[in-house]
C-alpha cells in the first residue's frame, strides 16, 4: 500500500508555487516581445504603400505649414541592406566554417583553446568599436566611405557566430560515422568534407541565417562606415543606404510625418529579421534525422 | 537522399547571393570619365525642357556627370536634400550624397579627406585649419535661429530678456511666475509653476549658439558654465537631438528649453520674443534672423567665419542665430567634381534660396551672398579657377 509521505501537502503547494512563478517569469520575458511587435506594426503599418518598396528617398518637398506631398519610399535601403550584408555573408561563411570546422574535428590543442576563447571574445565586442575600427583601418586609408568596409565590419560581427554554431552542429554529427568512413580508408580531411560537413549543413544553414540576421539590424557599424546614401545605389565601393541606418535618420528629422516613416522602416526591419529566424527554425526542423 | 537536397538548398543560397551582388560587382567604381564631356550640348539641352518651368533664369550648369559624397551639419539637412533633389532636374547627371552626421563628424570627415565637401554650424578652429595645412573655404549657405521654447497651455505669449533666460538656465528662477519674469511681462497672468529646464544631452551646434548667447548677455553664465559644443548644465533634464528636446519639452508641463526654429516651428511649439541689444523684443522669423546677420556686415571677416550672436545694433534683429557652412577645399583635384561642385553651390545660392525660405530657412543677406559666390570663383583645378560668375 502506498503511503503519502507526512508533508505531501506542503510538497504539492510549493510544486504549484514554484511553477506558478516560473509561468509568470515566462510571461514577463515574452511581454516586451508582443509589445515591441505589435507598437511596430502599430506606428509603422500605416506608412506602408507599395511606394514605400519601390521608390527612394525623396526630399520634403513642403511647406512648414503644409503636409508631405510625397515621401518617397526605403528603395534604396532595402537595396543597400542586401548587398552589404550579403558581401558580409560571403565574407564571413568561408572563414567561420572553416574555424568550426577546425574546432570540432581538432579540438583539444592549445590554438584550438586559444581561437574558441577569441571567438567568445569577439562576439561579445560591442558593435561601435567594431565599427570604428572599420573606420580607422578602411575608411580613413582608402579617404572612401563604402559599402564593402562596411561589409567588412559585419563580417567581423558574423564570423563568431557561424564559427559557434558549426563547431556546435559538428559535435552533434555521431562519432560513429566518422568512424565508419575512416574504416572504409577515407582520409580524415575528405571524411570532414564529404562526410561530416554534408551531414550537418542544415545546421550550419540556420547559423548562416542567424548571422545574416544580427548582421541585418545592425547600426553602430554602419554609421563610420558606409555613411549612407540618398540617391539609389548598385556599388559596393560607394556609401550605400541600409534599412537601419534610414531608420535612425529619420528619426531626427524636424518633421513629424517623417519621423512617421522611421516607424515604417523600423517594421520592414522587423519583419525582414523575423522571417529570416523563422525560416532558421524551419532549416533545423529536420535536423540530423 | 536528404544530403543531396541538403546540397541543392547551400547551392541555391549561394546563387541567391551572387544574383544579388552581380550589379554591386558590375558597376564598379565611380564613373568619372571624361567621355560624356565629348557631348556635353545635347544632354544639356534635353535635360534643359525639364526644369524650364522652374527657372527662369538662365544659369545652365556645364554638363558633366559627377558624384559627390559629402557629410555634416543635421540642421540644414532637409533644405540641402531639397536643393540635392531640384538640382537632378537641372543637371540629372550629379548626383550628390549628404549625410546629416552631425558638424563635428562632418569636419572630421572633411579634414579625413573621405568627403567631397563638409557641412558645419560651427566655423572650423585655427588649429584644425593648420593641421589641415591646405586652404579651405567656408561658403555660408543659410543663416538657422536657436529659439527658446516652452511648455504652458494656457500661456498665450511671453517674452523674454538674456539675462533673465540666463537666470532660468543657471537656475536662479524657478518658477514662472518669478518676479523677473513677470516684470518682463506685463500684464500677462503667470501661473505659480515649477521650471523644467530641458537641453541637449550631445554635442551640438545649437548647444554653442545658444551658449554662446547666454555668454554674451550674462557675466554669471560665462564664469560659471561658459560657452561649446556641450556644456556643465548647472539644471534640467537633456534630451538626445533636436526632436529629443522638442519631445521633452511637449511631454512636460513647465519646461522650458531651446531647439532650432525650424523643429519648433514644424512641431508647433511656442516661440516667444527676445530682447535683442536694442532694447527691443523681438520673434524669431525669417527676416529678424537674415536681420541679424546684416547686423555684422561691418565687421564681417574675410574668410566669412563669424559669430553672429546679440548684434550690438538693430531694432528688428533675433539675437539668437547663425550661419552654417559648407566646406570646400581650394585647391580641387578632380576638374569633373569642381565643376560639379561649384555649380551646385553656384545654384543653390541663386535659385535655391526660394526653397530655403518655403523650408523655413532664412537667406544669406545679399552681400553676404556676393561674397559667397565670390568665393567659389576662388576655388581652382590644378591653378585654373573651376568657376566663373555667369555674366
Amino acid at each position: 500500500m502506498i503511503t503519502q509521505a507526512s508533508n505531501y501537502k506542503q510538497r504539492k503547494i510549493v510544486d504549484q508555487f514554484m511553477r506558478g512563478l516560473m509561468v509568470g517569469a515566462t510571461i514577463l520575458a515574452l511581454i516586451p516581445l508582443f509589445l515591441i511587435l505589435g507598437y511596430v506594426i502599430f506606428r509603422g503599418a500605416s506608412s506602408l504603400s507599395l511606394a514605400f518598396f519601390t521608390e527612394a528617398y525623396k526630399a520634403p518637398q513642403m511647406s512648414l505649414t503644409g503636409d508631405v506631398q510625397s515621401a518617397g519610399g526605403v528603395l534604396h535601403g532595402i537595396v543597400g541592406s542586401i548587398l552589404i550584408v550579403g558581401a558580409s555573408l560571403l565574407f564571413a561563411l568561408p572563414i567561420g566554417i572553416l574555424a568550426g570546422v577546425f574546432l570540432a574535428e581538432y579540438p583539444a590543442n592549445s590554438v584550438a583553446t586559444t581561437v574558441r576563447f577569441a571567438t567568445d571574445v569577439l562576439s561579445a565586442a560591442p558593435s561601435i568599436v567594431v565599427g570604428v575600427v572599420a573606420y580607422i583601418l578602411i575608411v580613413q586609408r582608402t579617404k572612401q566611405f563604402s559599402g564593402l568596409a562596411g561589409s567588412v565590419a559585419l563580417a567581423v560581427l558574423m564570423i563568431p557566430v557561424i564559427t559557434r554554431t558549426t563547431e556546435e552542429i559538428l559535435k552533434l554529427v555521431p562519432h560513429t560515422v566518422r568512424e565508419a568512413a575512416i574504416a572504409l580508408g577515407t582520409p580524415k580531411w575528405k571524411t570532414t568534407f564529404t562526410v561530416v560537413l554534408p551531414a550537418a549543413t542544415s545546421g550550419i544553414v540556420t547559423g548562416a541565417l542567424l548571422a545574416f540576421a544580427r548582421a541585418t539590424g545592425e547600426t553602430a557599424p554602419l554609421l563610420l562606415t558606409v555613411l549612407g546614401n540618398n540617391n539609389l545605389g548598385y556599388s559596393l565601393l560607394e556609401p550605400l543606404a541600409a534599412l537601419p541606418l534610414l531608420t535612425y535618420k529619420y528619426t531626427e528629422m524636424p518633421f513629424p510625418e517623417l519621423n512617421d516613416l522611421a516607424w515604417g522602416t523600423a517594421l520592414v526591419l522587423t519583419g525582414l529579421v523575423l522571417s529570416v529566424n523563422l525560416l532558421a527554425r524551419w532549416a533545423t526542423r529536420s535536423r540530423l534525422k | 537522399m536528404s544530403l543531396t537536397k541538403n546540397r541543392q538548398i547551400v547551392f541555391f543560397c549561394f546563387l541567391a547571393l551572387l544574383v544579388f551582388l552581380a550589379p554591386a560587382c558590375g558597376s564598379g567604381p565611380a564613373p568619372t570619365d571624361m567621355t560624356k564631356k565629348d557631348q556635353p550640348t545635347v544632354e544639356a539641352e534635353t535635360a534643359e525642357p525639364k526644369s524650364a518651368p522652374k527657372t527662369t533664369n538662365s544659369f545652365k550648369p556645364r554638363a558633366v556627370k559627377a558624384k559627390l559624397t559629402a557629410s555634416g551639419a543635421s540642421f540644414p539637412d532637409p533644405i540641402y536634400q531639397k536643393w540635392i533633389e531640384s538640382y537632378k532636374g537641372v543637371a540629372p547627371d550629379v548626383a550628390i550624397n549628404y549625410q546629416p552626421v552631425g558638424s563635428g563628424q562632418g569636419r572630421k570627415n572633411f579634414f579625413g579627406g573621405s568627403t567631397d565637401f563638409g557641412g558645419t554650424d560651427k566655423y572650423a578652429s585655427d588649429e584644425e585649419l593648420e593641421t589641415f595645412g591646405k586652404d579651405v573655404f567656408h561658403i555660408p549657405t543659410v543663416l538657422g535661429a536657436v529659439v527658446v521654447t516652452y511648455n504652458l497651455p494656457d500661456l498665450e505669449k511671453i517674452q523674454f530678456s538674456g539675462e533673465t533666460l540666463a537666470n532660468i538656465f543657471l537656475g536662479k528662477i524657478t518658477k514662472w511666475n518669478a518676479s523677473a519674469i513677470a516684470k518682463e511681462n506685463p500684464g500677462v497672468e503667470l501661473p505659480d509653476e515649477a521650471i523644467t529646464v530641458v537641453h541637449r544631452s550631445d554635442g551640438s551646434g545649437t548647444t554653442s549658439i545658444f551658449t554662446n548667447y547666454l555668454s554674451s548677455v550674462s557675466k554669471d553664465w560665462q564664469t560659471k558654465v561658459g560657452t561649446g559644443d556641450s556644456v556643465e548644465w548647472p539644471v534640467g533634464i537633456g534630451g538626445e537631438k533636436n526632436p529629443g528636446v522638442a519631445q521633452a519639452i511637449k511631454q512636460t508641463e513647465g519646461a522650458i528649453g531651446y531647439v532650432e526654429l525650424i523643429y519648433a516651428t514644424a512641431n508647433k511649439l511656442p516661440t516667444p520674443a527676445i530682447k535683442n541689444a536694442a532694447g527691443e523684443y523681438v520673434e524669431p522669423n525669417l527676416a529678424s534672423t537674415s536681420a541679424a546677420a546684416e547686423g555684422f556686415l561691418k565687421t564681417m571677416p574675410a574668410d566669412l567665419r563669424v559669430n553672429i550672436i546679440n548684434p550690438p545694433e538693430g531694432e528688428k534683429v533675433y539675437p539668437i542665430a547663425g550661419f552654417t557652412w559648407i566646406l570646400v577645399t581650394k585647391e580641387q583635384t578632380d576638374k569633373t567634381k569642381a565643376t560639379a561642385l561649384t555649380d551646385f553651390l553656384y545654384w543653390s545660392l541663386t535659385e535655391g534660396t526660394k526653397d530655403a525660405e518655403a523650408l523655413g530657412y532664412a537667406p544669406l543677406p545679399e552681400t553676404v551672398r556676393e561674397k559667397a559666390l565670390e568665393k567659389l570663383t576662388q576655388i581652382e583645378v590644378a591653378g585654373k579657377p573651376a568657376f566663373k560668375l555667369p555674366k
